[in-house]
């Protein structure tokens, strides 16, 4: 008998396995509309709607960042937590609730979104993934994302309670390393979600039910990038997980550092959430000075990301070399590079460098108004969500799903040639996006086809950067039907004996290395909380005096037709008064100059 | 071999980042590629990583213990 996951925890196994299986559905689904969009905008292939962009948009957008990497990550982490601390969940009745919560919540907002596509249901959310206000969703799709954030929140609850538990039995022991990156990233998590819960719950959730007449709409955009950016920590991190953890133990060594790694999981603990505001650089509202704070926050978020690269690359070279590798650069093909395990998040790792270029482009305040809401955003998020979240996520899946159903992997060429297509089609993909948004082209725009403008591009033709997006979508949809149909052979196939042993990577330098105080998650939980209130206090309030809690006062209806034009001469005979006086100043200037 | 097959492909893979952007960083220069000439000059590096990969090392005996990348763990 095998000692894969399914064996040790066979009831747990079944819950990570429908957390998968959900996830790979909404990727399905979020696939199908990434490739219609695509096809869309390039004007390629039309046949939906442009009217119907946005509910296209929306789909891609929640189906991929929200509940594909969401149902994905809780699944990795409820295995992180039951094999780091080798104990079962404390109540499966408990952790299947939380699933059913989650699940109920994502029908709850796909109904309302899908419904959009069609006129025979009265019913819509294309308010996109980000809800800006005022654009305006039906009721269910607010409610349907609460419950599911909601069933996160429970979902922690569980984690926390077995390592309680745990702890009372081993009260001297440090938190396993898996185990210590849920729990940051959990408390991590519970802060953010404060922000988009008091967003829906407070304004928009009212607002839609028709409660409330107005909300602030900088506001709930403030609120939402509370969120906003953490939220991508929410996803990277379970991905960072698996390159300090998983991927040593693939390319055949240890992990670097086991404390380095607490430290990296701690500064995103603290600096995840009082950055949010660098998504509004644009924002008009928002005053410089606490746009500058949140830029320099962001750029301190460096320091974990390069601790990251640093020990993920050390602990890749560690494992080449106790595989016979050597040189300065001949390791690297020591790599396992047939296992599509480890060639799929090695791939993801490289283009995630990539990522971080063009994100110091969008997190400077001068130079993201170059690229602000321009195409630029939807190449680098590509590289970020869309493959060091996504493509870490299915490669590791050629591991978990053997792993949770006990089944062989089906195919593992196919699996291979599914990473390095992903990786050839982000690549041609968010090549051409980036540069596609340097000369202005904007992004959420189904035509960005205009009559009497062009747009100036440096290299080739706006013609080509078009079909270079769309060769790159349909390589990456390619990649996903190999994917799928790895996953479905594999769901197919027989029970297997000779699975490889569940478990992780041990540590080259251990816990015993890392100073205690690293485990204080009250100290680091206070602190977080504490920069928080420091980033977002003053903001807030100030957006609150300026524009009303539930948005400015809204004049009297009807207005009446005289003080329009009464309003329309005032104006006027200011303005013709401000351009005599200054035209005078200027006389009597230039008269001073000349004389 | 001097690599192994998945190596190769994971290499050939990479040429794709580097020719979209080599495209780019010649255009700096002036030299403006269209896309027909990229997919030419892609296709000479590709074949010159092929010619490389496929040539003997040199004691060819070594082969099978360099190529690890096969080996399972
Ligand atoms: C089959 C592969 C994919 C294709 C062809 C694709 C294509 C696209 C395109 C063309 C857009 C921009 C549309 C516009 O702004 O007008 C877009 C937006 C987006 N994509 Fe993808 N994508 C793919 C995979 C992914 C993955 C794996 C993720 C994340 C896990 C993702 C997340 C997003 C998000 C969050 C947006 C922004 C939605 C918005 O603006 O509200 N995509 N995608
Ligand atoms: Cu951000």
């Amino acid at each position: 008998m095998s000692n894969a996951y399914i064996d040790q925890f066979p009831a747990e196994a079944k819950v990570v396995k429908a957390l998968f299986y959900s996830s790979f559905v909404a990727l399905a689904l979020g696939g199908v509309f990434g490739i219609i969009q695509t096809l869309h905008r390039t004007d390629i292939y039309r046949f939906i709607d442009s009217a119907n962009y946005y509910s296209v948009l929306t789909a891609h957008g929640v189906f991929m960042v929200i509940t594909f990497t969401i149902f994905f990550l809780v699944g990795v982490f409820t295995w992180a937590v039951t094999t780091s601390l080798d104990r079962e969940v404390e109540d499966i009745r408990f952790t299947w609730a939380w699933v059913a919560l989650m699940s109920i919540g994502t029908v709850m907002a796909a109904v309302p979104i899908l419904a959009g596509l069609t006129d025979s249901i009265d019913m819509s959310a294309a308010v996109l993934f980000t809800f800006y206000a005022p654009l305006q969703g039906h009721p269910l799709f607010y409610l349907g994302l609460v419950l599911f954030v909601v069933g996160t929140w429970v979902a922690g609850a569980d984690w926390f309670r077995s390592w309680w538990a745990w702890k009372k039995e081993n009260p001297d022991a440090r938190i396993p390393l898996p185990t210590f990156m849920v729990l940051t990233t959990m408390i991590m998590w519970y802060i953010a979600t404060m922000g988009v819960a008091t967003s829906i719950l407070v304004f928009l959730l009212p607002w839609s039910l028709g409660w409330i007449e107005t909300v602030n709409p900088l506001l709930t955009r403030t609120l939402f990038w509370f969120f906003g950016h953490p939220v991508v920590y929410f996803w990277l991190m379970p991905a960072y997980m698996m390159w300090y953890v998983m991927l040593p133990k693939f390319s055949g060594g240890k992990l670097f550092s086991d404390p380095l790694a607490r430290v990296g999981f701690v500064l995103f603990l603290l600096l995840s959430t009082p950055v949010g505001i660098h998504h509004q650089y644009l924002d008009p509202g928002i005053s410089e000075g606490f746009k500058f704070i949140a830029m320099t926050n962001t750029m301190f978020l460096l320091l974990p990301s390069l601790l990251t690269a640093f020990t993920v690359v050390a602990s890749m070279e560690h494992g080449a070399r106790q595989r016979g590798g050597t040189g300065y650069f001949g390791w690297l093909k020591a790599l396992p590079w047939r296992d599509p395990v480890f060639a799929g998040m090695a791939l993801a790792g490289l283009l995630f460098a990539a990522a971080g270029f063009s994100g110091m482009v969008n997190a400077g305040m001068n130079i993201n108004y170059l690229v602000h809401n321009s195409l630029w955003v939807v190449g680098h998020f590509h590289l970020t969500v869309g493959t060091a979240v996504a493509l870490t996520f299915m490669a590791v899946s050629y591991w978990f799903i053997p792993q949770v159903t006990g089944k062989e992997l089906w195919n593992r060429s196919v699996a291979l040639v599914q990473v390095v297509l992903w990786f050839i089609g982000m690549t041609f993909m968010t090549n051409s996006m980036h540069r596609a948004g340097l000369i202005g082209m904007p992004r959420r725009t189904a035509e960005p086809q205009y009559e009497g403008f062009e747009f100036e591009t440096a290299v080739g033709s706006v013609g080509e950067l078009d079909a270079q997006i769309a060769l790159g979508g349909v390589l990456l949809t390619l990649s996903l039907v190999l994917f799928f149909a790895n996953i479905i052979g594999t769901a197919f196939g027989s029970r297997s004996d000779t699975l490889p042993d569940n478990g992780y990577a041990e540590a080259l330098s251990g816990s015993d290395d890392a100073p205690r105080v690293l485990d204080n998650l009250k100290l680091w939980t206070a602190i977080a909380i504490v920069l928080v209130i420091f980033a977002y206090s003053l903001p807030l309030l100030s957006i609150v005096d300026r524009g009303g809690l539930f948005g400015p006062d809204i004049p009297p209806l009807p207005v009446s037709l005289e003080s329009v034009t009464f309003l329309a001469f005032a104006v006027e005979h200011v303005a013709t008064v401000a351009l005599e006086s200054a035209g005078n100043f200027a006389q009597t200037a230039l008269s001073g100059v000349i004389n | 071999m001097r690599i192994s097959k998945a190596g190769l492909l994971v290499a050939l893979a990479f040429l794709a980042p580097i020719l979209v952007e080599l495209r780019t960083v010649l255009a700096w220069a002036d030299i403006h590629l269209s896309v027909l000439e990229t997919v030419f000059v892609g296709a000479i590096i590709a074949a010159g990583l092929l010619l490389w990969a496929f040539l003997p090392e040199d004691g060819d005996e070594t082969t099978s213990d360099r190529d690890v990348s096969n080996s399972e763990l």
